[in-house]
């Protein structure tokens, strides 16, 4: 911490700390209870879903393109993407899908040199 | 006289860099995507701006990739009036009050003379915004040497301020942002004594966290995450454009909006916490206040598309000049820019014109020329983008998304990143929920440093008297300046309802 003489590493933290306190107490009190019966609700009708079915793709790629490689994860990632989340038609999903991979791979793996995860491809 | 003649020489100099090959070609690619990304609702220019930050540094040089990155933000400006008039969705932030007249005038046929205007007016504003940031740069430059600690606190926290209370909705959920972006900043090494500070005992949190991931995530997938709630349509009211030269009459009602909408947008530009959102609102405000007609307000005036449009491109001009002679960022999209300079080692600052004047007259030239080619892409070839409304937005999230991981993954080869871009991305989702915008949260982080170390050595030169930042006359008339404001905005509140104010 320190003094005001000789501010330390937790000087400015603690401060913003104090701060941050305060302002979310502000925060509680003046949200009046009775505007919540008013107001909608946190997700009218099933909102929720969709965000978390994104989430939930976004988890599998993290988990999975180290072991099965960058080709097939980006691949079913924008299936599955588009299909489960999105109602697109089969055929756009298809071309969709491998254009991006392959786009994606172009960019990154060929012109700008990154070491994409290659999975059980490497042999 | 020697001072203008130095300009002068500059931006020859300059000239000379943005016309080479390579520096046209990103100045088009980033005027293209700024086009693109402004017609699309949904993906703002400091988004977009994240999503190439890992590619900033081996597209090239500082020089290039900073062309191209201000590209975006000011081509932007110019796309977002396209949704406005023809969709009554803003495109981007700075074109929300757009859509008001802009769409009315579609409604009325005249979706044609609404969008020409929008693209001359940003043009006239655009290019006096790159003259004033072409000679008000320097000089401020060179009166901010003589900046010190106390200074840069007093200057720092008056910008995070000025964004916070200027902007967004709530002025208590923005300035909680702002301590929670000052927060996530001091995660890491700490910048005097070299502590670790937060890492939670995860090695890879040691170098602090890192921007392009956080800004990834919040802006990037909190704002797919978000827009995946409602469905998104784009229903165009006109497929239709003529008539996109305006007529004399039109020209004639216009005129004084746009020049009034690029000097405040010049002004507001320059402000600490000023940007294009703000500027474009004032501006709004400012034309219905002087129009003999305010009643045709909100029924097609010309007026209030040719003014805001004006202001916010002005304002992107010179939101510039903070950035490039303070080191200061005002918005999220600048503070995008600034990451992007520190990425190609270039510390944005007083020294930043003397030190390397290739990037700032190499980037201040390139506007000149961006401006003209994005009056190219938006008068004759506006058709052509009008097009892009009709991918839908279920094709575009799952790539933006993809671009992401990649992107985040490029960094550092690890998929640790792309756990924290996620994380990132999960939180901003619920900040958008219950609207607490993540934009001043960027802004705190990339102040966050510069703020702690000129806080921590005002105080050691002071020995521990806090009235330093009073003492002395330039920070003090900051501070000064600061407090005056907070009192008018806390009477104000106190005045109007006290529950409505916060």
């Amino acid at each position: 911490m320190g003094r005001l003489k000789h501010p330390g590493p937790g000087f400015l933290p603690f401060g913003l700390a104090i701060v941050l306190i305060l302002f979310s107490l502000i925060l509680i009190f003046s949200s009046r209870p009775e505007k919540k019966i008013a107001s909608a609700p946190f997700w009218p009708h099933r909102a929720w879903l969709r965000p978390l079915l994104g989430v939930v793709i976004l988890i599998f790629f993290a988990l999975v393109v180290e072991w099965v490689g960058f080709l097939f994860t980006t691949f079913i990632f924008l299936v599955v993407w588009m299909g489960v989340i999105e109602r697109v038609r089969w055929l756009t999903i298809i071309s969709v899908s491998i254009g991006t991979t392959a786009a994606l791979y172009l960019i990154f793996g060929l012109f700008l040199d990154v070491p994409l995860p290659l999975g059980f491809l490497k042999w | 006289m020697n001072e203008i003649l130095g300009m002068f020489q500059g931006l020859v100099n300059g000239f000379g860099i943005a016309f080479s090959l390579i520096n046209l070609t990103f100045a088009l690619l980033g005027a293209l995507l700024g086009t693109i990304v402004g017609i699309l609702p949904g993906l703002g220019p400091a988004a977009t701006i994240s999503l190439l930050l890992p590619l900033s540094f081996k597209i090239g040089s500082p020089v290039t990739s900073i062309i191209m990155m201000a590209g975006i933000f000011y081509g932007a400006m110019y796309g977002g009036s396209t949704t406005s008039v023809l969709v009554n969705i803003p495109g981007e932030a700075a074109s929300v009050v757009t859509c008001i007249d802009g769409y009315q005038m579609a409604l009325k046929g005249r979706a044609g003379p609404a969008l020409g205007i929008a693209a001359i007016g940003s043009f006239i504003a655009g290019t006096i915004g790159v003259i004033g940031l072409t000679f008000v740069a320097p000089p401020l430059a060179e009166f901010a040497l003589r900046f010190g600690p106390p200074e840069y606190f007093a200057l720092t926290l008056l910008g995070l301020l000025m964004a916070t209370l200027l902007g967004g909705t709530s002025i208590v959920k923005g300035l909680i942002m702002v301590v929670l972006g000052l927060l996530l900043g001091s995660v890491g090494l700490d910048p005097i004594s070299g502590a670790i500070r937060f890492t939670w005992g995860f090695f890879m949190l040691q170098e602090g966290v890192d921007f392009v991931t956080l800004a990834m995530g919040m802006f990037g997938i909190g704002e797919i995450l978000i827009n995946l709630e409602k469905e998104l349509s784009t229903e165009l009211v006109t497929r239709k454009i003529t008539h996109l030269w305006p007529t004399l009459k039109d020209w004639a009602e216009s005129k004084w909006a746009i020049l009034r909408g690029s000097f405040i947008g010049f002004f507001i530009g320059i402000l600490p916490g000023g940007g294009a959102v703000i500027s474009s609102l004032v501006s709004y405000a400012v034309e219905k206040k002087v129009s003999k007609h305010p009643e045709e307000f909100g029924k097609g005036a010309i007026q209030g598309v040719a003014g805001p449009e004006s202001a916010n491109n002005a304002a992107a001009s010179t939101s510039f000049i903070p950035l490039l002679t303070l080191g200061i960022p005002g918005n999220a999209a600048i503070a995008m820019i600034f990451a992007a300079l520190l990425i190609q080692g270039v510390q944005p600052g007083p020294f930043l014109i003397t030190e390397h004047p290739d990037v700032f007259w190499g980037v201040v030239a390139s506007m000149y020329i961006g401006n003209v080619m994005l009056l190219i892409l938006n008068l004759p070839m506006v058709g052509m983008w009008v097009q892009l409304l009709r991918v839908p937005y279920a094709i575009l999230a799952p790539i933006i998304v993809l671009f992401c991981c990649i992107g985040v993954y490029s960094i550092r080869n690890t998929v640790f990143d792309i756990w924290v871009m996620g994380i990132f991305g999960v939180i901003g989702y619920f900040f958008r929920k219950v609207e607490m915008e993540p934009g001043p949260l960027i802004l705190a982080f990339v102040l966050g440093p510069i703020l702690e170390r000129s806080l921590r050595q005002a105080l050691l030169i002071s020995a521990g008297s806090p009235f330093i930042f009073f003492t002395r006359p330039i920070s003090g008339a900051m501070m000064g300046f600061l407090i005056l404001f907070i009192v008018i905005k806390v009477f104000a509140a106190l005045r109007g309802r006290w529950t409505k104010a916060i």
